[in-house]
């Protein structure tokens, strides 16, 4: 490919007799790919192409965005932009999906939600959710808390990957927050008809509009429809499918709220009260990890913590682990690491009193987790170790702190709906 | 009428099916019709292509913003038809009919093959868009009025097929969604009507002739785009039959000259074909800026091996054009004769050779009667030979003074009582029909 030619440009190609016309799109050292004027991409091997001929380079035009109009009726809301698919489109450049929006073209794309809320939008970063580390969820939980007074709600999308843990470090990391800040991702990205990016968009926004709500939601479908999304607890929704609309789940608790296409809120939960001053608390432990138990499980695996702070071990059933793990985990604890035992069930609730191998973890110092999702008592764990003694942390970790903890497993004919 | 001068253009599209599995899951490719198991609710928005323009079909379809119900068959349709899972591996069956049929239409297939999403946000998709991949290009056919180009050859994903209609919402059948599609385009140089209809017998005798085609009511259908001088292109879509394609094209020709006589400006749109030869407009044409790649399907090498296991057994048709014989029952000779041979008659059907089957469509294009033909086939496989004059067909004044004969000497006897006396002396030389006709002309 003569070196010259850049993507977009319309070029004419000769191959054996033939000769193609087309716009000249990303394409590798062994072939040539061509959007031609039917609007397919053909690839053509580049050894057969005898010529390149540039008839046109593509005319640049200046995009001209709509300059938003405030309405002193309505709230005023933030979008804070982090990327995923809430937010993404095609890349040229790796034939892939990702994240490539200017926050106002959201706005440009989905105008209805002018009329809901007055809209600001910023970009924080812009990356895939499988990228995000401790780093990410600072700059976050900054934004959130420089904004919170400027703001009467604010909407963070995110790619979904991940999104649960970040729902759950803001929760612990703006304290007394005293607006909505409502995570939003999609399943389908929003250069598709069928994205479920505006609905969830749309009905984050309705829910901020009408209801005085403080702390960190999560707004996905409700369904696979598109007829209702729900509002989920930050520290209680675990991302349970790999790729349908409504894959975020509450673990062990109860949405917050159910919103209709029509922007109606279908069902409330008890709203909590606005307490004390907001403080950001924004550090974030490194040297916490996961441990998943599984048969046959070598004590490498559990030693590789020696030198971390605190692990969570997703224990087997009401928290078991192999006889065999039992003296690792002991040293571990005896270096000064706090272990935390959460059920790799996913649903139900810790309970270590009842086999003697509970028992005995017990006694070594294991710290039962109760009915917290693994990903949250990671986030709570690394949070307290950073922001409170060792001493603290570890009376802290059994105590109901964001809604992420509760003392009572209510009953419900199907504990998980599908 | 004179098409030349009117400046007639008109170029087909043959959408048809195909068996097994669909395009990219595996459920069967089979369609239900009963009670659906589940029913899910969807909205969709146009959304912004490659370069960033929102496509005027597509803005017409939001504007309506209607609902669309989609009917769940839990044995025939996933997750994937739901647009709740991204698609799987492209069906290799499926793309092997579709190389089989491009080497076929003489077609140049592209050496690297790339899915696109064709936006349709009429809710026929769940995922507001058709995949669909050019297989091949410049391909041809031959027909008694010259060569017809085909420029296209597409495979791609059916949609859902449309139950009932409101202006507030759409119901849709699920089940069809996903179903490979082959869709063979022509260019522009039809003829006239009765050519559109002889260049779309043409494409569906070739796609009959590799196995993996579905076969019955609605599994092939024919687009017709038709433009006149001063007139604009129009599409013509819902045939019932290919007979009704030269009327209903004609009727259109007859409805742009009527409004450029009247000086209205005409629209360029897709109208639906009705069983009265007259159409009805369906929605505005879709313009050029609806495609974006896939990306949930990498890049398809076509490669020298794959392509020399592709072709099983080739017909070249264009031998087989015989004066007086119409493609259908060409076809029906090549293709579907030998397998009701081998079903049928257990014969071994592909000892035919090309030779055999000229012989054969020779001696009825000279009188034999066409349901002889399958007889003729298996004398040649059993003899090895054609005896000629056991089918050899009787001249039409040999039969009208027999008959006449026979009516004379069974005076009052009925119609079926004097064929059946016909038919025992010329059994498999004369048609049926014809002798009822000459019996009911003749006494």
């Amino acid at each position: 490919m003569p070196e010259k030619l850049k993507e977009g440009d319309l070029i004419e190609v000769s191959v054996d007799s033939k000769v193609l016309r087309g716009i000249l799109m990303p394409s590798t050292k062994s072939a040539l790919v061509l959007k031609l004027e039917n609007g397919y991409n053909i690839g053509i091997e580049t050894r057969k192409i005898k010529n390149i001929k540039l008839l046109k380079q593509p005319e640049k035009k200046g995009k001209v965005l709509e300059k938003l109009d405030l309405d002193k009726n309505l709230k005023n809301v933030l979008i804070l932009h982090t990327g995923g698919t809430v937010a993404s489109r095609v890349d040229y450049k790796t034939g892939g999906v990702s994240a490539k929006f200017e926050p106002e073209e959201l706005i440009e794309l989905f105008p209805e939600l002018k009329k809901i809320v007055n809209i600001k939008s910023k970009l924080l970063f812009n990356i895939f959710s499988e990228d995000m580390n401790f780093s990410h969820y600072k700059k976050m939980a900054r934004a959130v808390y420089d904004n919170s007074d400027k703001f009467d709600g604010i909407i963070i999308t995110h790619g979904t990957d991940t999104l649960g843990y970040t729902a759950c470090a803001l929760a612990f990391m703006l304290e007394n927050l005293h607006i909505p800040v409502i995570l939003v991702g999609a399943q389908r990205s929003s250069d598709r008809g069928s994205s479920d990016a505006f609905l969830n968009l749309f009905c984050a926004a309705s829910f901020i509009a009408k209801v005085d709500f403080v702390g960190v939601g999560i707004c996905m479908h409700d369904l696979s429809s598109d007829d209702n999304c729900v509002i989920l607890p930050a520290c209680k929704t675990r991302k349970l499918h790999t790729s349908r609309r409504d894959a975020f789940r509450v673990v062990n608790g109860n949405i917050i709220a159910k919103v209709s296409k029509a922007g109606d809120i279908l069902e409330l939960a008890k709203i909590p009260d606005k307490t004390g001053k907001l403080t950001l608390k924004d550090k974030l432990e490194d040297k916490v990890g996961i441990l998943r138990l599984y048969p046959n499980i070598s004590t490498k695996q559990i030693n590789q913590f020696k030198s971390y702070k605190g692990i969570v071990i997703e224990g087997t059933g009401l928290g078991h682990i192999n006889k065999e793990s039992i003296n690792a985990v002991k040293n571990l604890i005896n270096s000064g690491l706090i272990v935390i035992m959460t059920s790799q069930c996913i649903f139900g609730r810790v309970n270590m009193n009842v086999y003697s191998r509970g028992r005995e973890l017990l006694n070594i110092g294991v710290i039962s987790a109760g009915d917290m999702l693994t990903e949250t008592v990671y986030i709570k764990l690394a949070w307290l170790l950073a922001n409170y003694s060792k001493k603290e942390a570890k009376e802290l970790i059994t105590k109901n702190l964001r809604n992420e903890l509760s003392e009572r497993s209510v009953y419900e004919e199907k504990f998980i709906e599908f | 009428m004179n098409y030349q001068k009117l400046g007639f253009k008109c170029g087909v599209e043959c959408h048809q099916q195909l068996e097994g599995k669909k395009l990219f899951c595996s459920c069967p490719a089979i369609i239900k019709d009963d009670k659906p198991d589940f029913i899910v609710r969807r909205k969709l928005r146009a959304s912004a292509g490659e370069k960033g323009a929102v496509d005027i079909a597509a803005k017409y379809e939001q504007k309506i913003g209607k609902e669309f119900i989609y009917n769940i068959y839990k044995d025939c349709t996933c997750l994937v038809e739901l647009d709740d899972e991204p698609p799987h591996e492209v069906n290799k069956d499926a793309l092997k009919i579709a190389l089989q049929i491009s080497m076929l239409l003489n077609a140049r297939i592209n050496d690297k093959i790339q899915f696109m999403r064709k936006v349709v946000i009429d809710g026929s998709n769940t995922s507001a868009f058709q995949r669909t991949a050019l297989i091949a290009m410049d391909g041809y056919i031959e027909t008694s009025k010259g060569r017809v180009n085909i420029p296209t050859i597409c495979l791609e994903e059916e949609a859902a097929k449309i139950v009932e209609k409101t202006d507030v919402q759409v119901v849709y059948n699920l089940s069809r969604l996903g179903i490979p599609l082959l869709e063979i385009a022509t260019d522009a140089s039809i003829k006239d009507p009765e050519h559109a209809k002889e260049v779309s017998e043409k494409i569906g005798m070739i796609l009959r002739s590799v196995d993996g085609i579905k076969r019955g009511l609605g599994t092939i259908r024919q687009d017709v785009n038709v433009s006149i001088e001063n007139g604009t292109r129009v599409e013509l879509k819902g045939f019932q039959e290919l007979k009704s394609i030269p009327k209903v094209i004609q009727g259109e020709i007859d409805r742009q000259l009527k409004l450029i006589q009247k000086g209205e400006k005409l629209k360029s749109e897709v109208r639906n074909a009705k069983p009265d030869g007259t159409s009805e407009f369906l929605r505005p044409m879709p313009g050029a800026e609806r495609m974006y790649p896939e990306t949930d399907i990498p890049t398809i090498d076509i490669t020298p091996e794959m392509m020399s296991k592709i072709l099983e057994r080739e017909i070249n048709f264009d031998k087989f054009l015989i004066k007086g014989l119409d493609n259908n029952f060409v076809a029906k000779v090549l293709i579907d004769i030998p397998k009701e041979i081998k079903s049928r008659l257990n014969l071994d059907s592909s000892k035919l050779k090309d030779s055999d089957f000229l012989l054969v469509l020779n001696e009825i294009s000279k009188g034999a009667p066409r349901q002889a033909a399958i007889d003729m086939l298996a004398d040649i496989i059993k003899d090895g030979k054609l005896n000629v004059k056991k089918y050899k067909g009787v001249s039409d004044k040999e039969l009208e003074s027999d008959i006449k004969g026979i009516i004379a000497k069974n005076k009052g006897a009925s119609i079926n009582a004097l064929v059946g006396e016909i038919m025992k002396k010329y059994h498999g030389k004369v048609e049926g029909k014809k002798v009822v006709d000459l019996i009911k002309k003749l006494s």
